[in-house]
């Protein structure tokens, strides 16, 4: 059905055919109802001037005024979408304003990096992937071992500079795969490891070099490969067994002429047809106290040059140490009561086993003794006091047993002496290393006692710990698996 | 004494413990013969040359031969070695004296051979028990 639809607005009447879906299309609204029946029964419609089709809808409350609010309304959200445009062109600029200030401290950091590690040519930095490929190759390395960045980079791996025997001894011992697998065993076990390796250098020669090796993880923090830091040995290795020959040479020659004066002195003072005068008796155990007195610096000497050799053994066995603790207040009796200084002994009444060696325990203890009286000033003590306890994993020890805890025999010998200063206690047991409280007051002694004490008591398993303040006293404790 | 060697008494003495002596240390060489005679032992032969102490051994065939490790001519070690492989000398009580003390020393001494490793300085009274010990048996 259509209805034509006289438009008189047009400068020419004409008629349009329409469909009352046709005007419901052309307009949105309802049709008036009078209007779909003449729409539906085909009778002329309407014909006004410039009347717009609209005229036949019902009257839609729609009014200017809301139009203006949805305009308003729309040009609200089109200036809140500008604003937000704005925001996010601010926040974009910011992000690449930080992005380009975070790529350039990236790059100053890495040129940081670079600079540094240029600047180290003493020592050999080498990095590479998990594959042992070198990726670093630092100007220590290049003076080290011989070759420019350019030849190693990508193209070598670090075994190449590793001596094939070496790299197979060593796995042997560990059970790994010779080459980079025994390089990199114990630092992937522990985390780090520094050892001494032999380095292969460009013109065939070997460098005896002390490296760090560490694994190297990337910003995932997924292992990316390893790092080699290494410091070239070869003079220092070649000192220090040219000063171990030399001390056990020297110790060993010393032994024979003094061979000759304990020989002859226990001769003399031994020999029961001849008589000495009172004086010539003195005079010559004086003689043959000094010469035993040398004999045990000698002893010292040769001992500790054998523990820097790593050629120290132990005769193990069943050793009572309450025995030994009293043996050594006994040794220390004369020279204590001299000095005026008292010694007190606490042990276990029903004595105290550990495995050890009993001749090298012995001197440890001794050793700890002989220093606390000769720190003590007169009219000090020293306490010797061997307990038998439980240490648990985190050190703390305790009296009775405990989950965890493994049983130990702890000595700990404490004086009232002039003490070891703070910032010195961390040399104690360096060789040759002496307090600048026992030099102050002219303490006699080598620096050697606590080195050999500690030797002795790593060699057992144990630990050696001190506790000082300068002049209230000082208390090395002494702890041995038992 | 003289590093030839020479008697110091007469060899076919009958009932007396003859001892041998190698020490290149002229004092230490007189120090040990000292001592043995304190063990009441007799000295048959005192030398400071190895090779001269080896031979000497293999003729006089003593009941102890005490022997310094670091000789010229050839080593204690050597001596020792020498002897334990000669079916002559097989059975000849040996001491060795040495300035080498460390347990390595002593296990290479008695490696070699020796009844027993006297580390020096020695006290004399510790070569006395040591020669009565070698000689009669009995622990030192």
């Amino acid at each position: 059905m259509t209805t034509a639809v006289l438009d008189r607005s047009a400068p020419r009447q004409r008629v349009r055919q329409l469909t009352a879906a046709g005007v419901r299309g052309s307009v949105r609204g309802r049709l008036l109802p009078w209007a779909a029946t003449m729409i539906a029964t085909g009778g002329l419609l309407y014909a006004g001037t410039g009347a717009p089709a609209t005229m036949l809808l019902a009257p839609v409350p729609v009014l200017v005024h809301e139009t203006t609010r949805r305009l308003g309304a729309q040009a609200a959200t089109i200036a809140r979408l500008q604003e937000e445009r704005t925001a996010l062109a601010t926040a974009v600029q910011a992000r690449a304003d930080e992005l380009d200030l975070a790529t350039r401290m990236l790059a100053a950091r890495a040129q940081t990096m670079t600079s540094v590690i240029d600047a180290v040519t003493e020592q050999s930095i080498i990095g590479t992937d998990k594959d042992g490929v070198i990726r670093v190759w630092n100007p220590g390395a290049e003076k080290m071992l011989g070759l420019p960045r350019v030849d190693v980079v990508r193209k070598r791996s670090i075994v190449e500079f590793h001596v094939p025997e070496e790299l197979e001894s060593v796995a042997e011992d560990v059970g790994t795969a010779p080459g980079l697998a025994a390089l990199v065993h114990a630092a992937q076990e522990r985390g780090s490891d520094v050892r001494d390796w032999t380095y292969l250098a460009a013109d065939g020669g070997r460098r005896t070099v002390a490296v760090a090796v560490t694994p190297r993880t990337d910003d995932r923090g997924v292992h990316a490969g390893w790092n080699f830091v290494g410091t070239d040995m070869t003079e220092a290795r070649a000192n220090e067994k040219m000063k171990d020959q030399f001390v056990s040479l020297i110790s060993h020659e010393l032994r024979t002429p003094l061979s000759s004066i304990l020989g002859y002195l226990e001769l003399v003072l031994d020999d029961e047809d001849e008589t000495l005068s009172a004086e010539q008796r003195k005079y010559l155990t004086t003689v043959e106290r000094n010469a035993h007195r040398l004999q045990r610096l000698v002893g010292d000497l040769l001992f500790t040059a054998q523990v820097e050799a790593g050629r120290f053994t132990l005769q193990p066995e069943d050793v009572d140490l309450a025995g030994v603790v009293r043996a050594a207040e006994e040794t220390i009796r004369v020279t204590a009561d001299a000095a005026g200084v008292e010694v007190g002994v606490e042990v276990p009444a029903g004595g105290l086993v550990v495995a050890g060696d009993a001749v090298r325990l012995g001197q440890a203890c001794d050793n700890l003794v002989s220093n606390a009286v000769k720190f003590t000033p007169s009219g000090g003590r020293v306490t010797l006091a061997l307990r038998e306890v439980w240490q648990t994993p985190d050190g703390a020890v305790t009296a009775a047993e405990r989950p965890g805890a493994v049983p130990v025999a702890q000595l700990s010998v404490q004086d009232t002496g002039m003490g070891i200063p703070a910032g010195e206690q961390g040399k104690l047991f360096t060789r040759f290393f002496r307090a600048s409280t026992a030099q102050r007051n002219a303490v006699p002694g080598v620096g050697l006692g606590l080195t050999i004490t500690k030797a002795i008591t790593t060699a057992h398993g144990g630990t050696l710990d001190v506790v000082s303040a300068e002049g209230q006293g000082t208390t090395f404790t002494l702890t041995l698996p038992r | 004494m003289d590093d030839a060697g020479r008697a110091l008494v007469d060899p076919s003495t009958p009932d007396t413990v003859r001892v041998l002596v190698a020490d290149d240390e002229d004092d230490i060489r007189d120090l040990v013969c000292l001592a043995v005679a304190k063990a009441g032992c007799t000295v048959v032969r005192s030398l400071g040359d190895g090779a001269e102490a080896l031979a000497a051994a293999r003729a006089e065939l003593p009941d102890l031969v005490v022997l310094d490790v670091s000789m010229p001519g050839a080593t204690g070690l050597q001596v020792c070695e020498a002897l334990r492989s000669d079916p002559a000398t097989a059975g000849l009580r040996i001491l060795l004296l040495s300035a080498g003390a460390s347990s390595e020393d002593i296990a290479r001494g008695l490696a070699a051979g020796a009844d027993a490793y006297l580390p020096k300085p020695f006290g004399v009274a510790a070569l006395v028990r040591q020669v009565r010990a070698l000689t009669t048996g009995q622990p030192a």
